[in-house]
């Protein structure tokens, strides 16, 4: 019986609390951003449409073999010296947005813009073309894109990577052949 | 009421059938339209309370001003929308659940008084009428949960069915003693019985009356199957309840009757509780109907209030709170009140 | 459906209306279905209210995750970690970083470490609000939600600033962290953040939804796991522990820098009814809030400088040839990942023991019995994400 009365006292007391709470919001001032009016200001690292100036890449293939999902096509003809892109498109249909093309680009041509809000209504237009193949082919050996007066990445003297303190050998190496079911331990 | 009756009987020379007949098409046709703006009103306050309870905006664009306009075009949006009657379901049924849905709220609203000597019906027995006649919604939750042919609707229509009819006993319990302390289920006699200031309003009367008023109010968020008692149309668990398989109209008959019968009850807690379209301040009448759709608005606002701040009570809970809690706490009621009045020696 | 079993032929031989043939409803609680938390299909054998039976079919969001890991580098399969359990991510690349480092005997800076667990606890943090949110809205509670939701959306602001996504992240790869911290007040816009979600938005969750009567009344009692049920079938993270058994990766099985910092375990012990129950679930989480802010604030406190990554980001990884099964404790429970290698730089195989999949077997015992209300409480307490299960 007591339980009955301490039951309906409860019910009653937590509601009016939590009414309480809900009523101090009205006179808070929400927290929405009036998106398109209001926009929010991205931080520096964040990872928008990928963006290539097409001056500087040299179509190494690096980004499109880094992409988890193959969506950078890139199509060259030629070898050697004569070797010349022809096409460079990256999917949107399948970009993930990782960033893993930026951080291996040796030209620094490949980057991450700050843009977010590309909707489209034809899901054919979002394969985003960077290179125009009508126009002329963009050369790729170091020595033909000199001599035609395109941009060339300077030439770095090879300084000897400083060792991170307290670290093992990294295993970039091939690895050592007498290890063999040491990390099982399930 | 009377200078429009005089009028079409004399002036425009209709005699007396055919003077009832037009002052009955014109309250009709006046309550439909107050519903209708009702309903639109509703749904665009839902949404901005909703909005500003939950630390957000609700509807800004539509409209310029604060979406006013949202609820308009949602009101189009529902009327583009195609018609679609499930294959195996119970056609006619399905067809005419709504109508008596809306049927069961729109009815009761022709015993309201809105203002002195301004109802559309004077019943004597208005009161009696109001619960009477909102009873009918009952079989329209039943009927369109059944036609469907979906088994989550039919879930949504055995529990609203037991729901409301469950919660339609201490609804009017609640009322009893207001209707002792009256003399009278006429509604304009229930509302003239609290003239004289705040203090001569109902649930400051005595405390019993002041318990019966919450009792009221909890009762009658159960019977509009809203708030902490909205299991019948549970979103997260089935989906819609009764109204999944509705679409376009059906589906805004049913939106329409929910508002309306929030209304409604509102505007009962109003006319047997809150005073009616006196002002607080005695003396102060100057806008009798403003007043009264204003005290209504403050009572919708508590109903929102509560839904959106409490969680849903399970059905067996639902069941042990109105049988086990709620029935003895108002039969209290009835008998505190009558004691009281006896011990007071106040008749009305 | 399964004739022979006793609980249906059972129930199908009583006279339950006499001269009638009675027959369970069978019910579909089908893949869309706002209750579900992702595409989960719940068949239900039902009586009126109570559940005599239920069935979970998985595999509506598979998307051969651990095929694709087949085909691409240990750097890049970070990236469909992240895909995981989406609502806390750097909890699912922690758990496969540490497997990959176990098989390559990396040793992680200490600074990666300590940045490791801050953003690990925050998405853990995230991923409990979560949980929060949606199990009160499950409950009809529809203001929590959107509470939750605008602290949530201020821990992807900072994980943003420092990851550069906002739901996913792509934060680790084995040998450390991708990047260091920003040039802004980051630390101590964390801090400022831990410091008022403790003090002011826990406590107002706590008065509007947890010792709310009707909340209590819906999740107490309800669906109760004891811990040989719990045990026996495998349930690990708040879901284990709310059933009261102490039981926590961070410390049974430490990894990173866990032991080094203070924090409790909470466990469910039957406060508003039985233990086990899914108002205990809920504590759990909330409790665990709390504590992921302490190990926040250690660990900040106790960020030491240093490089961040052991290996250099150009290269990839090789992994000598072997097998390793590392754990670590996701927001969901116990994250497994069991890598084989054949010595190149594609694994051999990934095979992910995920939280969430074994915590929903559960429900085929538990789930008896229940009101079909009650069963909506139990899969909000479980707190499963389709993503996980289904991979």
């Amino acid at each position: 019986m007591a339980q009955y009365f301490a039951d309906i006292y409860q019910a009653v007391s937590s509601a009016i609390q939590g009414m309480g709470i809900t009523i101090k919001h009205i006179y808070r001032k929400p927290v929405t951003l009036q998106y398109p009016d209001e926009r929010q200001v991205m931080p520096e690292r964040f990872r928008g449409f990928v963006h290539n100036d097409m001056t500087k890449c040299d179509s190494c293939n690096i980004c499109a073999k880094l992409c988890p999902v193959d969506c950078i096509y890139i199509e060259s003809e030629g070898k050697g010296k004569e070797r010349m892109m022809t096409r460079y498109a990256i999917d949107y249909n399948k970009c993930i947005w990782c960033s893993l093309c930026t951080e291996n680009c040796h030209t620094g041509s490949i980057t991450m813009s700050h843009d977010y809000d590309h909707s489209v209504y034809d899901r054919r237009t979002l394969v985003y073309e960077f290179m125009d193949p009508r126009e002329e082919k963009i050369p790729c050996h170091r020595a033909t894109r000199t001599e035609m007066g395109w941009w060339v990445e300077p030439k770095e003297e090879k300084k000897k990577p400083v060792p991170a303190p307290a670290t093992d050998t990294p295993a970039t190496d091939a690895p050592p052949a007498t290890e063999d079911d040491k990390g099982d331990d399930s | 009421m009377e200078a429009m009756y005089t009028f079409f009987m004399d002036k425009a020379g209709m005699g007396e059938l055919g003077a009832h007949i037009t002052v009955a098409a014109i309250m009709a046709s006046l309550m439909f339209i107050v519903m209708a703006l009702c309903a639109i009103i509703f749904t665009w306050m839902e949404r901005k309370v909703a909005g500003f309870l939950q630390s957000r905006y609700g509807p800004m664009r539509t409209g310029r001003w604060h979406g006013w306009a949202q609820a308009v075009a949602d009101m189009l949006k529902i009327l583009g929308k195609e018609d679609i009657i499930p294959a195996e379901a119970d056609k006619g049924l399905f067809v005419f659940a709504p109508l008596l849905v809306l049927l069961g709220s729109l009815l009761a609203w022709a015993a309201i008084p809105w203002a002195p000597d301004f109802v559309a019906a004077d019943l004597d027995l208005g009161l009696f009428y109001i619960f009477a006649v909102s009873s009918l919604v009952v079989i329209g939750i039943l009927m369109a949960g059944w036609a469907s042919n979906n088994k989550w609707s039919l879930y949504g229509a055995a529990r609203g069915a037991a729901q409301m009819v469950s919660y339609e006993i201490p609804l009017a319990l609640a009322a009893i003693p207001v209707v002792m302390y009256t003399g009278s289920l006429n509604t304009q006699d229930i509302v003239i019985a609290q003239q004289g200031g705040i203090w001569n309003w109902f649930f400051l009367r005595n405390p019993f009356l002041f318990v019966a008023f919450i009792m009221y109010f909890i009762a009658s968020i159960a019977e509009t199957n809203r708030g902490p008692f909205d299991m019948p149309e549970t979103e997260s668990e089935l989906v819609s309840g009764y109204h999944t398989e509705y679409t376009g109209m059906r589906f805004a008959f049913f939106f329409l009757a929910e508002y309306a019968n929030l209304f409604l009850v509102s505007m009962i807690a109003v006319m047997i509780f809150l005073g009616g379209w006196w002002s607080p301040i005695p003396g102060l009448d100057f806008a009798p109907a403003l007043t009264f759709i204003i005290k209504g608005v403050i009572m919708v606002f508590m109903n929102m209030w509560v839904r959106w701040t409490l969680p849903r009570v399970r059905v067996d809970q639902l069941m042990h709170l109105c049988w086990k809690v709620m029935i003895p706490i108002t039969l209290i009621c009835v008998i505190g009140a009558g004691l009281w009045m006896m011990a007071s020696g106040a008749a009305s | 459906m399964a004739t022979n079993d006793t609980r249906l032929t059972g129930w199908a031989d009583q006279d339950h209306v006499p001269g009638l043939k009675s027959e369970l409803l069978e019910l579909n609680m089908g893949p869309q279905h706002p209750a579900t938390h992702g595409v989960l299909r719940l068949l239900l054998h039902t009586d009126g209210e109570i559940v005599y039976k239920v069935t979970p079919v998985v595999g509506y969001l598979h998307r051969c995750a651990e095929k694709i890991a087949e085909g691409v580098d240990y750097k890049q399969w970070v990236v469909y970690t992240d895909r995981f359990d989406y609502l806390g991510p750097v909890t699912n690349n922690h758990a496969y970083v540490t497997a990959v480092e176990k098989l390559t005997e990396l040793e992680v800076p200490a600074r990666a470490e300590h940045l490791r667990v801050v953003t690990a606890e925050l998405s853990r943090i995230a991923s409990h609000l979560i949980a929060l949110a949606t199990f009160g809205l499950d409950m009809g509670a529809w203001t929590p939600l959107l509470y939750c939701f605008r602290e949530r959306e201020v821990i992807l602001n900072l994980l943003e600033r420092i990851a550069g996504g906002r739901m996913l992240y792509n934060y680790m790869v084995p040998g450390g962290v991708r990047y260091d911290l920003p040039q802004d007040n980051w630390v101590s816009d964390v801090l400022e953040f831990v410091t008022m979600l403790e003090n002011k938005k826990l406590p107002d969750y706590n008065t509007l939804l947890t010792y709310n009567k009707i909340f209590i009344e819906r999740t107490s009692d309800v669906a109760i796991i004891d811990r040989e049920t719990a045990i026996d079938y495998g349930c690990t993270g708040p879901v284990l522990r709310g059933s009261g058994v102490q039981f926590d990766c961070r410390r049974n099985d430490p990894y990173s820098i866990y032991p080094q910092l203070d924090f409790e375990i909470p466990v469910g012990k039957g406060e508003m009814g039985t233990v086990g129950d899914c108002w205990d679930r809920y504590i759990v989480r909330v409790r665990e809030i709390e504590q992921s802010c302490r190990i926040i604030r250690q660990a900040l406190e106790q960020l030491p400088e240093g490089p961040v990554h052991a290996i250099e980001l150009k290269k990839p990884v090789r992994v000598p040839a072997g097998a390793a099964y590392s754990r670590t404790e996701a927001a969901k429970g116990e994250l497994g990942h069991y890598i084989i290698s054949d010595g190149g730089t594609k694994p051999f195989r990934n095979k992910v023991r995920s939280c969430s999949f074994c915590n929903l077997q559960v429900i085929e015992k538990v789930g008896v019995g229940q009101m079909v209300s009650d069963l909506v409480a139990f899969v909000g307490s479980l707190d499963i994400v389709l993503g996980e299960i289904d991979r």
